[in-house]
């Protein structure tokens, strides 16, 4: 319980104080005094100053933190800071904990690794800086412009070049190699988290004592894990409030305080007790990790590793408060504690359910068609799936082609409108004469490659099998077509994949196509030639690893894992090849419901890995042998009860989880919403 | 199955060239043109002797396309030898050859063995890359050179041990410290390099075979 109060220092005055002392502290700098650190006595030289430049917590423009953002330069040194405006509360969403949360202070621009400026045609533009640490701050929007300013100012100091992978990247201190540089930042992810790490905060400005630096650190530790839930609330809103099973969980605050405990441990170094108890009592079935045991963790490996007695079954979960017993009468959850000093709560996912058959589903139907209760029909799905013979019916207004609230009739019409929408793109490519194909290359290169990927899709299944079967052609049509709908995306390999069961389920051409177009709405930032969007969603995975696996976590960063490409294929076409393909459809129906999170296939690939995790680690696997391992798991993974693991580790890990994952991180809607696949032409 | 080595390979080269044929033809001696297209890596394995030693072959068989490169590079890490593959009758993914040969350049160790294949070489009626081409480059960039065709077999069988011949002779000859697995090699029971007589084991011969 100490442990936590003086890691969770948010709503403690010293707190705030030393929150006022850090932002005095560059006021200082800001009139170029010259009783600045005691370490530098040069002087503070501010070499650019922008106000407006607002952080957005949530997607909601509305919910926003304004600023000033600031070069300072300090002898040599080059420092960005961001300090939110005081008491101008532009909503009451946005507390005075939120200001301080996503404070920059003076970062050195040693510490910086990449700037990527996002310049959408509509709205305003914005950066995000990453760390060396492969981190980075929340996007800072340049309401006043002044974006490329910032840049040309930033390169009068340090050096910086453009990244020759992506146009709108800067490299900072990359003296080396740039190649090799721009390289490797392929293989890390792009702009995401916003975690902070604690060595990369305070650069500049004095040294604190000894005690305050304790208590600063540990205000940062808080602030780490605190900054990164601005997606968290934006989750909130999909979160039904009255979601009975969340609403279980909020009740004993296991959603929050579980959140904050966690990441609190998490960041916290050398604290190498005080749980023993837990572990001896739970040896052989708890899953419960702990940081402080990863250096044991090392040196015994296997026995010492603690794992699930029945991983199938059993996901525990820290909870702090005092929760004897919360067996819900909704049969969700059951809530168990133990009764050392840090209960252990356990959460199993709820049981499956049969799928949704014909008689219930018209129950969720009004007389012309509409769904009344869209919420309810998800969750539904959710928990069972769908029988196949709805599918075609279900699919499309999960995939969001037909909106819940239409009605029979204007499904109907909207079908046949979009018939003729889609033979007028399909004629785009139908109409060219080999004549002009001889001095069109893309559309060659592109035809080919899809004819030569749709003949190796699903062959081995019925409707695909076959020579000259009609399904395989359809497949290449509406490819080819989705290819000139989406130029700039074009064709990629998975995407066949993904279009298979579409045209299995709606069977009808103009249909899949549609409903191929809304789940690429999505999807699509996977098939991006830089792999943004994959990367994006694998260091979303590694964050999500971190938070509810720690030591699994700490095995993959020791083997040099960290990358996740093992679980390249699963987040690439949705577990399509892990699966048979019924068990394929059933997983995609309950991904697509979006009910607990949008990103559920995440917590899928932790609850894989959870499942395995003995073995990884027990066997000491590296790289090769995990991937390899990874592969042939193909088949043999029990959809159901790894669905069940996943809603109880999304449950468990709440809003931290949430906010492991960035904003417009696959399949969530990008941000931006317009200009996907392009590269904007530049300036600096 | 006990060996004296494990060797890795990694199989590379443009989309729909043959690799993964190749390598079902190699593993299963079968040629199936009906399998799924490769998303990420596949994995196969078969036992060979060279030198009268068994020798392990883990072979990864990659998907080929451009937006796939920085995953597969990925891949490279270990690999004692590299089958580069183009399809004979389809100029372009011999054009791309460079391209992946700077890749594995840049991310594999630089010992490893690399073998060009000129794969359906059973197509000579459609082909649009002369052997002499293929063997020009093979030469210019250091590699050892056969046409194979996947779906009669040919070659195949020879292009995968002359690999491990290469590989097996560097050991022989002190290139390699095979205790860093750096080099994509595993040491395995009674494969302790010593003065053996270095016989090279498989069939040897390289350059063309439907010319
Ligand atoms: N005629 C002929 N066809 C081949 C040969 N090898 C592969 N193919 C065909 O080429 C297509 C692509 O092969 P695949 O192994 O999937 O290519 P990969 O993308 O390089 O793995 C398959 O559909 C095969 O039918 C060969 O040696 N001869
Ligand atoms: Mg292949």
């Amino acid at each position: 319980m100490q442990e936590t109060e003086l890691h969770d220092l948010s709503d403690d005055a010293d707190y705030a104080a030393s929150q006022l002392q850090g932002s005095a502290s560059m006021m200082r700098s800001d009139s170029i005094s010259k009783q600045s650190s005691s370490s530098d006595s040069d002087g503070a030289e501010i070499v650019y100053s922008k106000d407006n430049v607002t952080i957005h917590p949530t997607q909601f423009a509305s919910e926003r933190i304004g600023g000033r953002l600031k070069l300072i330069k300090q002898g040599s040194s080059l420092f960005m800071s961001w300090i939110p405006y005081k008491g101008q509360s532009s909503n009451a969403r946005v507390s005075e904990k939120d200001r301080n949360l996503y404070t920059i202070r003076a970062v050195p621009f040693t510490e910086v690794r990449s700037i990527r400026r996002h310049t959408p045609a509509l709205g305003w533009q914005y950066i995000i800086v990453v760390l060396s640490s492969g981190l980075a701050f929340p996007p800072l929007y340049f309401y006043n412009g002044g974006v490329k300013e910032f840049l040309a100012t930033i390169k009068q100091h340090v050096f910086i070049v453009r990244s020759s992978e992506d146009a709108n990247a800067f490299l900072v201190n990359d003296f080396q190699n740039p190649l090799q540089r721009t390289l490797s930042s392929l293989e890390l992810p792009r702009a995401v988290s916003v975690a902070i790490e604690p060595s990369t905060s305070f650069s500049a400005g004095e040294s604190p004592s000894n005690e305050n630096q304790q208590r600063i650190d540990g205000g940062f530790h808080n602030e780490s894990s605190s900054i990164s839930q601005y997606n968290a609330k934006q989750r909130q809103k999909v979160h039904d409030p009255r979601d009975l099973s969340i609403q279980v969980l909020e009740k004993f605050s296991l959603v929050t305080k579980f959140a904050r405990e966690t990441t609190s441990q998490l960041f916290r170094e050398g604290h190498g007790n005080g749980y023993g108890a837990i572990e001896r009592r739970n040896h052989d079935q708890s899953s419960f990790d702990y940081p402080e045991r990863v250096s044991s963790v090392k040196e015994n490996v296997p026995d010492e590793i603690p794992v699930p007695s029945d991983p199938l079954e059993k996901i525990y979960c820290l909870k702090h408060n005092h929760v004897e017993e919360a067996a819900t009468n909704l049969g969700t959850f059951e809530l168990i504690s133990c009764k050392e000093v840090d209960k252990l709560t356990l959460v199993w996912g709820k049981p499956r359910q049969p799928p949704l058959g014909s008689e219930e589903w018209v129950t969720f139907l009004d007389s012309e068609g509409r769904i009344v209760d869209s919420k309810a029909l998800r969750k539904r799905v959710f928990y069972g799936g769908v029988e196949h013979g709805l599918r075609k019916e279900v699919w499309a207004l999960l995939l969001g082609y037909h909106s819940y609230d239409s009605t029979y009739a204007e499904r109907e019409y909207l079908r046949s409108i979009k018939k003729s929408e889609y033979e007028t793109i399909k004629i785009q490519w139908q109409s060219i004469s080999p004549e002009q194909a001889k001095r069109f290359t893309k559309f060659r290169e592109r035809k080919g490659l899809i004819e030569k990927d749709v003949v190796r899709t699903d062959r081995s299944f019925s409707f695909y099998d076959g020579d000259d079967n009609t399904n395989v052609n359809l497949l290449r049509d509406i490819l080819l077509t989705y290819s000139f709908y989406n130029f700039d995306l074009g064709y990629c390999q998975g995407m066949s994949d993904l279009l298979s069961p579409i045209l299995f389920v709606m069977e009808d051409e103009s249909e899949s196509f549609w409903c191929f177009v809304a789940l690429m709405e999505r999807l699509g930032p996977n098939f991006n030639r830089d792999q943004n969007g994959m990367h994006s969603q694998l260091f979303a995975l590694c964050k999500l690893v971190e938070l509810l696996d720690s030591p699994l976590h700490n095995y993959f960063k020791q083997n040099d894992c960290l990358n996740y490409f093992f679980c390249f294929r699963w987040i690439l076409i949705q577990f399509k090849r892990e699966f048979e393909y019924e068990k394929t459809m059933r997983l995609w129906e309950v991904l697509w419901t979006h009910y607990l999170s949008e990103h559920l296939h995440l917590y899928v690939c932790v609850a894989i890995l959870k499942r395995y995790r003995k073995k990884i680690m027990g066997e000491q696997m590296d790289f090769d042998t995990l991937l390899k391992f990874i592969n042939e798991l193909s088949g043999r993974i029990d959809l159901d009860s790894i669905l069940r693991d996943a809603e109880a580790l999304c449950i468990c890990a709440g809003e931290n989880g949430a906010a492991c994952i960035p904003p417009g991180t696959p399949p969530s809607l990008p941000v931006d919403g317009l200009l996907l696949y392009t590269q904007q032409d530049d300036v600096l | 199955m006990s060996y004296a080595y494990l060797f890795k390979y990694i199989i590379i080269g443009d989309t729909g060239v043959g690799k993964s044929c190749l390598l079902l033809q190699f593993t299963d001696k079968r040629f199936q043109p009906v399998h799924d297209l490769t998303i990420g890596v596949e994995f196969g394995a078969r036992m060979i002797t060279i030198d009268n030693k068994p020798i392990k072959l883990q072979i990864w068989d990659t998907a080929g396309q451009e937006s796939f490169r920085s995953i597969t590079r990925s891949y490279y890490r270990g690999a004692a030898g590299a089958l580069l593959v183009y399809d004979i009758t389809r100029r372009e993914t011999f054009n791309h050859l460079a391209s992946w040969l700077e890749d594995a350049r840049q991310h594999a160790n630089a010992n490893m063995t690399i073998m060009l294949i000129g794969n359906k070489c059973d197509l000579a009626h459609r082909r649009a890359v002369s052997t002499e081409e293929g063997e020009q480059f093979a030469k210019e960039h250091g590699l050892i050179f056969m046409e194979a065709s996947a779906k009669t077999a040919q070659n195949v069988e020879e292009a995968f041990i002359k690999t491990a011949a290469t590989i097996y002779k560097k050991i022989q000859d002190g290139v390699f410290d095979v205790s860093n697995e750096s080099y994509g090699i595993k040491v395995g029971y009674g494969g302790i390099p010593g003065p053996s007589g270095g016989r090279d084991g498989g069939s040897a011969q390289g350059g063309g075979c439907c010319s």
